[in-house]
């Protein structure tokens, strides 16, 4: 297997290499710059396949990108943070236009202050927005999961986000079983969907429309969105037969008579994951899929293995209500019979994930509140 | 599970060449046959500011994605920086590396050589990449130096990998970096004793 030592942000360009697109449109920010800068490099060597557009903000990169796509382009743009926040207006017409980009947005706090470390916040601020998100936990989902974005957008019609940690996925460097080009273009295919505009033909794209037309669209992209686990298990099945690896929308570990859960996302599942055997009585579950939110497999797994206790690492927090994930947790479980507690550590700030502060958790009485600072986390 | 994983901790500054010393050695480990990773912490890059890198190795593709706190390893590029951040959390019986000159013992970091609970290496980095010609706007880039001295006492890498990977890596000086490596690797002294 031709593996390489790279990061996650080398994993994430050069996927996206390997997919073959027709044109990037990106403007570097820390912790994503190395994508650009990878693909930038694949261009200068006329490896890229596509266009590589420098463009002078974040909004721009996705305005190019817009207008790529309704010409029946295969995409890509990548960026953390402010450039997201920056991009909030053209990533709602995007989704509206049913445009199916795909992006990648690695994970960093949104200031003020000005903070470099993997707070989730702004990719889960998006929430709303009408792009699928999906959480990476190291450099291997990274690599996969944006050549399966592609497929999925392109599927669905509708953009994808794909997310990791900064720092923790994208400054370490992994081993990564990168495929050959050949091998990846066979398994994906140029793009099937349909330009919306053609050379030498006028045309008015999303032009003003009445409310009542807009509920038409909204129903129909939500519809066409919660097919979006389905449409993943298909994919998955088709990408292992090729490459011998496939990702559920959630994943769980759960040791034998274990009646309490992690749910985490993104690069701190791996370190809840190695410190199992360490936390007696936990599992862990991996939520990869956030939009649409998987709440029926959650459902299932939580029912199936009788879980009392579900401790949700949130390394967020919307400000008033708490951890995201804990929101959407508690709101997806509603609905069981046996509704297992639900506590938020609340690791706001992008803070790190340590052994002790799982133990701590994991110590816990499940009516407590779980506040970080009790131990001993360095907050800098 | 945890005791088959080693795991180092690299202190310098921006422009000593750790964050890409802790790739090119993760990668050589890689090579040899165990899993390996390596990341770093840093602000707004810059020249001269403390940089930390990581490195973690095992049989285990599986590690966790957070600081190391307990090293197995401690090596320091640049021996001016703060002894307390140096040592903690350094395992008792852990090993330390500085790059520090043979006869200079007293100016290593903190108390290194009290009760016996470290080994302690040295190996002077800045006079072997100086003789190598290996500066940077007059500054020894001694990465490569470091890396040698690290093959050599972890003995998780082989110099052939860790060149394979400097080759990748780094392109230019890349003969004056390949003899740094070696020397490295020669150089290198347990204090009181001799290398494993």
């Amino acid at each position: 297997m031709p593996y390489e030592l790279i990061s996650g942000c080398q994993a994430a360009a050069i996927a996206v290499q390997r997919a073959g697109v027709d044109l990037v449109a990106a403007y570097p920010i820390t912790p994503q710059t190395a994508i650009v800068e990878t693909l930038a490099n694949f261009e200068a060597k006329g490896e890229l396949g596509g266009e590589f557009v420098s463009v002078e903000s974040e909004y721009s990169a996705l305005s190019c990108c817009n207008g790529a796509v309704a010409a029946g382009a295969r995409v890509f743009t990548a960026t953390s943070s402010h450039g997201l926040a920056y991009m909030h207006e053209m990533i709602q017409w995007c989704s509206g236009a049913r445009f199916p980009i795909v992006m990648v947005n690695v994970n960093r706090a949104v200031g003020a202050p000005w903070v470099l470390d993997p707070d989730q916040g702004d990719s889960l601020s998006q929430r709303d927005t009408g792009w699928m998100q999906i959480y990476c936990a190291n450099a291997q989902e990274v690599f996969d999961t944006v050549l399966q974005a592609f497929m999925l957008s392109e599927e669905l019609l509708l953009p994808s986000l794909v997310v990791f940690d900064g720092f923790y996925i994208s400054h370490t460097y992994e081993p990564v079983d990168v495929p050959e080009v050949e091998k990846v273009r066979e398994f994906i295919g140029p793009p099937q969907f349909q330009a919306q505009v053609e050379p030498g033909v006028q045309a008015n794209l999303h032009g003003l429309s009445k409310g009542e037309t807009q509920l038409q669209l909204v129903r129909r992209r939500h519809e066409d969105m919660l097919r979006a686990p389905q449409v993943f298990t298909a994919i998955n099945e088709k990408f292992y037969r090729v490459f011998g690896r496939s990702y559920k929308t959630v994943d769980a570990t759960i040791p034998e008579g274990s009646k309490t859960a992690f749910l985490a996302a993104g690069s701190t599942a791996e370190t809840v994951k190695w410190f199992l055997p360490e936390l007696k009585g936990c599992g862990l579950i991996q939520l990869r899929m956030f939009r649409p939110f998987p709440g029926d497999e959650l459902g299932r797994i939580v029912e199936e293995q009788g879980l009392e206790r579900l401790i949700i690492v949130d390394r967020n927090c919307s400000t008033g209500t708490g951890g995201y994930f804990a929101q959407e947790v508690r709101a997806a479980l509603y609905g069981l019979t046996v509704r297992p507690v639900i506590q938020d550590l609340l690791l706001a700030g992008g803070i790190d994930l340590t052994k002790d502060i799982l133990a701590g958790a994991a110590e816990k009485s499940p009516g407590d509140k779980l506040v970080d600072q009790e131990w001993g986390v360095e907050l800098k | 599970m945890a005791d088959s994983m080693l795991e180092f901790r690299l202190h310098g500054r921006g422009g000593q060449g750790i964050v890409v010393a802790a790739a090119i050695f993760a990668e050589a480990v890689f090579l040899d046959g165990r899993y390996a990773r390596a990341f770093s912490l840093f602000g707004a890059e810059r020249r001269g500011a403390p940089v930390t890198a990581f490195i973690r190795a095992g049989e285990n593709p599986l590690m966790p994605r957070s600081r190391i706190y307990n090293p197995d390893y401690v090596v320091v590029f640049d021996p001016t920086l703060s002894d307390e951040t140096l040592l903690s959390g350094l395992k008792e019986g852990g090993i330390l590396m500085v790059n520090i000159a043979e006869d200079n013992l007293d100016n290593l970091p903190g108390d290194a050589l009290a009760g016996n609970r470290f080994r302690v290496y040295t190996v002077d980095a800045t006079d072997i990449a100086r003789k190598h010609g290996l500066t940077v706007a007059g500054f020894p880039v001694v990465n490569t130096v470091m890396l040698g001295a690290m093959a050599r006492v972890s003995g998780i890498a082989s110099l052939d990998n860790l060149v394979d990977s400097i080759k990748k890596r780094i392109t230019a000086s890349l003969e004056a970096n390949i003899s740094a490596v070696n020397e490295g690797s020669e150089r290198v002294r347990e204090v009181g004793g001799l290398v494993r």
